[in-house]
């Protein structure tokens, strides 16, 4: 790690910088403590009415973390993404996907078919600042609990819809009722189509594939919690709440924003790629003897220090400049990428790791050498993410306790000098705050408490 | 569903009602010093729904993501995947290492609410340009250090962007068939967009902080933590012992899920959360002793790995026997979700997505007619914007130095000629389009009222 440090902190190993830098030292050693710290959103309450579908409960999940009263209110037989988590398996009859996701809440039960309770609705949707539905377009609005009746009641209120094809336009009016999933949203939104082996090889390997983890779910929610940031801020400024609408299967092109305008400019479809890269070459993961570890090289220098050191020189005649290796000539490509295999498979990662380190200090040094900077990692499982010294000294998994989950994990991030993101409780049983909610906030029900 | 609901949201989210409408940013100003995507993103974030934002570059080099296109194709001298990135900034040249530089950026500093950077841990301090030098005159900044590793820890100083943050984060260990040795990335720098918009939200997080007391802050963003934050395989990891590693096209979390092949030969995710999607997807299919069999009835049941596993062959062998369209249509009728795995083009000439905004044909000075992707969220009375595409490398030196710093014409001239400003040299993605008249642009040339015009300028 020492020789690392020395290739890429060269700024702060200046003279007299230590001393330039010593202020902004004491400011970091304070991030990680949360003692006495206020909370950034700590006068926002939030309703969030999220039912079968994550990302409305991860965009409250962020507001709550930054300080919101949270508000989760679901029927009383339970949301059912309760029981959407792997294989099955539940910790005391609650998914690990919601568990992670039920940070600084109050659970609440409303029955949307009483009119008690939707008058309980009412009066909650008055006082919040932020309302989170992901129902479908108009379900809300024809139980008169939409955002044409909330804003006569909240003209401050913030109303933020998620569904798949949003609450306007002729799709969304015909695929109103078409629930939707971070797969489906990952397909449509032009994810699984760019990911999967190239096209020589087998089925199924070839076919399009899709991300291993909640990627569109997510954008969706940052999407959502954003907009209703915006929105919340333009309220603060001029007391004027609106209707903010995220469409759950555009969530990976609204993201990285390029399928447009390549399938505009270029008129043809991008193929999949395996594990080569549309930018550069080489660029990615390679099998090495104990794991998978990057091989980037950015510029010519780069590059020119990676055949130096995997003594594959000969091949600098035919990729000598940044513009040979960025083409679109995929057998060549591939046969580029062929050779990095080859080569990476005789070492470990430490190997490759400290070579690196060691050229570039020397290339630092010489004029000749072009400063020559290739860059590796090591793929790191969950496993092994979490038993990272980095991650333990930054705190990255808070440990909450809990009566009847025990220590719940939970990553969490965010850290901001006075009003860090943090994890307080994290409570999942159903209709659980209802006694203090429904006194805080006045709400009646004939048989209180009861779900 | 009442009748006239789309009507009424119809007009709320009118198209061609949005360059009336408010901002709700503006008045904000953000002082951009972040270069690549991870930093970028985060401010156009906020230049898209209002805030004033000065990219700053350096001169006769500019961002390295100007001349980094796919497959070395550019468009215009540009890379076109650049202005979805940095459109509606205003771009300045400055070089902070010479000392007139460096004062003219805290100028800039000392005028903004927010500065964002994404340099190694601690160069901005050492430059004496970081938040503990801003903060002395200017303590309301908002100051976002954006980077792989975060601030402070063991592995601050590691080089790292969308790549390397996805092997380290444990995003790349989840992608890809378990029989195999190939780990698929998440395409176009997921691991950069994604935590930058992350970074936009803490930002404004900060901004309703300071709008209630005044104070600003300093924000730590980590992008490696960003990406583990979006990953719930830690804390099942902790709950079970087991690690969930890659599992192809099956969504562990939904039962039947996968992405399948036609009959046509296209492909149709398709997935069901809820015990009512999956008696709806059995009537579609017309299997109604699947809909009372107790491996598949109840969710708890269904997503058994086993029986997950079943349900899928099933599923498959069903859809082989139906074209895309007819797949979707059942959906839609019977209510279970299903998408066509959509390509570039699909997407680029979908009719909803124009008609939604989502993409966007604009009109630019400079550029003219260009296509590309629009804001992340749709907001009815402050909705977010493409303004302008992005511009040639200190484009807007002139009209930022006068307008905002007041800096006389012979003074900028002393700048040009020390370098302490600069422009684009030959480089593709650095300079103007060859047809565009850069001499007659009365920004690039900007004077201001009081002055005569500066007239023609030689480089």
């Amino acid at each position: 790690m020492a020789i690392k440090e020395k290739v890429y902190s060269r700024y702060l190993q200046k003279k007299g910088t230590a001393r330039q830098i010593s202020a902004w030292g004491q400011i970091l050693s304070q991030l990680t403590s949360l003692e006495g710290k206020p909370e950034a959103l700590e006068d926002m309450v939030v309703l969030d009415l999220s039912y079968a579908n994550f990302s409305g409960s991860i965009a409250s999940s962020f507001l709550a973390e930054a300080g919101a009263e949270v508000i989760k209110a679901e029927p009383p037989e339970g949301d059912p993404a309760r029981v959407m988590t792997p294989f099955g398996v539940q910790v005391q009859g609650v998914g690990t996907p919601y568990l992670m996701e039920s940070r600084n809440k109050r659970h609440i039960t409303l029955d949307w078919n009483s009119p008690e309770d939707r008058e309980n609705l009412k009066r909650l949707a008055a006082r919040a600042d932020v309302l989170i539905e992901t129902l479908a377009p108009g379900e809300m609005d024809s139980r008169g609990l939409g955002y044409r009746q909330l804003r006569d009641v909240n003209p401050g209120l913030v109303y933020v819809a998620i569904s798949p094809y949003g609450h306007y336009t002729a799709r969304g009016k015909e695929f109103a009722e078409m629930p939707w999933t971070d797969l489906t949203s990952q397909a449509e939104s032009g994810l699984a189509a760019l990911i999967g082996d190239l096209a020589d090889s087998p089925e199924p390997y070839s076919w399009p594939t899709r991300a291993g983890f909640y990627a569109a779910g997510y954008t969706t929610a940052v999407a959502a919690a954003t907009g209703a940031l915006v929105a919340a801020f333009f309220k603060r400024r001029t007391g004027e709440g609106q209707m903010v609408d995220i469409a759950a299967a555009d969530a990976y092109s609204s993201c990285v924003g390029f399928p447009p305008t390549i399938g505009d400019i270029w008129k043809k479809p991008r193929p999949r790629y395996g594990t080569l890269d549309y930018g550069l070459c080489p660029y990615g993961f390679f099998k090495c003897k104990d794991g998978y570890v990057a091989i980037a090289c950015f510029r010519d220098q780069d590059f020119r220090a990676a055949l130096k050191i995997f003594g594959r020189w000969k091949l600098e005649e035919d990729w000598k400049s940044l513009l040979d290796r960025i083409t679109d000539d995929i057998e060549k490509v591939r046969g580029l990428n062929e050779e990095v295999e080859k080569v990476v498979a005789h070492y470990t990662y430490q190997e490759i790791s400290e070579k690196f380190s060691a050229y570039s200090i020397r290339a630092a040094r010489s004029k000749w050498r072009g400063g020559g900077l290739p860059v590796t990692t090591k793929m790191l499982t969950p496993r092994e993410v979490m038993d990272q010294e980095h991650w333990r000294a930054r705190n990255t998994f808070a440990r909450v306790e809990h009566p009847k989950f025990g220590i719940v994990t939970l990553p969490v991030t965010g850290k901001m000098s006075r009003t860090p993101l943090r994890v307080k409780w994290i409570s999942a049983d159903i209709g659980g705050d209802n006694e203090y909610i429904f006194k805080k906030y006045g709400l009646t029900r004939k048989e209180s408490g009861k779900s | 569903m009442a009748d006239d609901y789309f009507s009424f949201t119809g007009k709320l989210f009118d198209q061609k009602e949005i360059s009336r409408k408010p901002e709700a940013l503006k008045g904000i100003r953000v002082l951009d010093l972040s270069h690549m995507i991870f930093g970028p993103t985060a401010a156009r974030f906020l230049a898209q729904y209002g805030a004033e934002v000065i990219k700053v570059e350096v001169p006769y080099q500019g961002d390295y993501w100007r001349g980094s296109t796919y497959w070395g194709k550019y468009w215009k001298h540009a890379n076109p995947l650049w202005h979805f990135i940095n459109h509606s900034k205003c771009f300045a040249a400055i070089d902070v290492k010479k000392p007139r530089g460096k004062e003219l950026i805290l100028k800039l500093a000392e005028m903004s609410d927010v500065v964002i950077e994404n340099f190694t841990s601690g160069t901005v301090e050492a430059w004496g340009i970081g938040y503990s030098q801003v903060s002395k005159f200017n303590p309301r900044i908002i100051y976002a250090s954006l980077s792989t590793y975060g601030q402070f820890g063991p592995m601050r100083f590691l080089p790292g962007w969308d790549l390397l943050a996805q092997g380290t984060s444990g995003v790349l260990s989840l992608t890809g068939h378990p029989e195999t040795d190939k780990f698929f990335k998440v395409p176009d720098f997921f691991g950069d967009f994604f935590p930058g918009y992350f970074a936009s939200m803490m930002i404004l997080m900060a901004l309703h902080y300071r709008e209630r007391t005044g104070e600003g802050q300093y924000l730590d963003v980590c992008q490696a933590e960003i990406l583990m934050r979006s990953l719930f395989h830690f804390t099942h990891l902790q709950m079970t012992g087991k690690e969930l590693g890659r599992t192809g096209n099956l969504d562990p979390t939904m039962a039947p899920s996968g992405i399948f092949k036609t009959k046509d030969g296209k492909f149709v995710a398709l997935a069901v959360a809820t015990d009512g999607q999956f008696q709806s997807l059995c009537q579609a299919m017309d299997r109604s002793a699947l809909a009372v069999d107790l491996r598949f009835r109840k969710a708890t049941d269904r997503l058994k790995e086993e029986n997950a596993r079943d349900l899928n062959g099933i599923v498959q062998n069903w859809v082989s026997s139906r074209t895309a369209s007819e797949l979707i249509a059942l959906g839609r009728r019977h209510r279970f979700a299903a998408s066509e795995v959509m390509d570039d083009v699909q997407i680029s000439q979908d009719p909803w997505r124009r008609e939604r905004g989502n993409v966007v044909t604009h009109e630019d000075e400079m550029y003219k007619t260009m296509v590309l992707q629009g804001p992340l969220s749709m907001l009815s009375k402050t909705p977010g914007r493409i303004k302008w595409l992005t511009r040639p490398l200190g484009y807007h030196n002139r009209y930022l130095l006068k307008k905002m710093l007041g800096l006389k014409e012979a003074e900028i001239r002393r700048l040009e000629k020390e370098r302490v400003v600069g422009y684009w040299d030959y480089r593709v993605g650095q300079r103007p389009p060859v047809y565009y008249d850069i001499d007659r642009d009365p920004i690039f040339h900007y004077s201001s009222p009081e002055e005569t015009p500066a007239g023609e300028r030689t480089r």
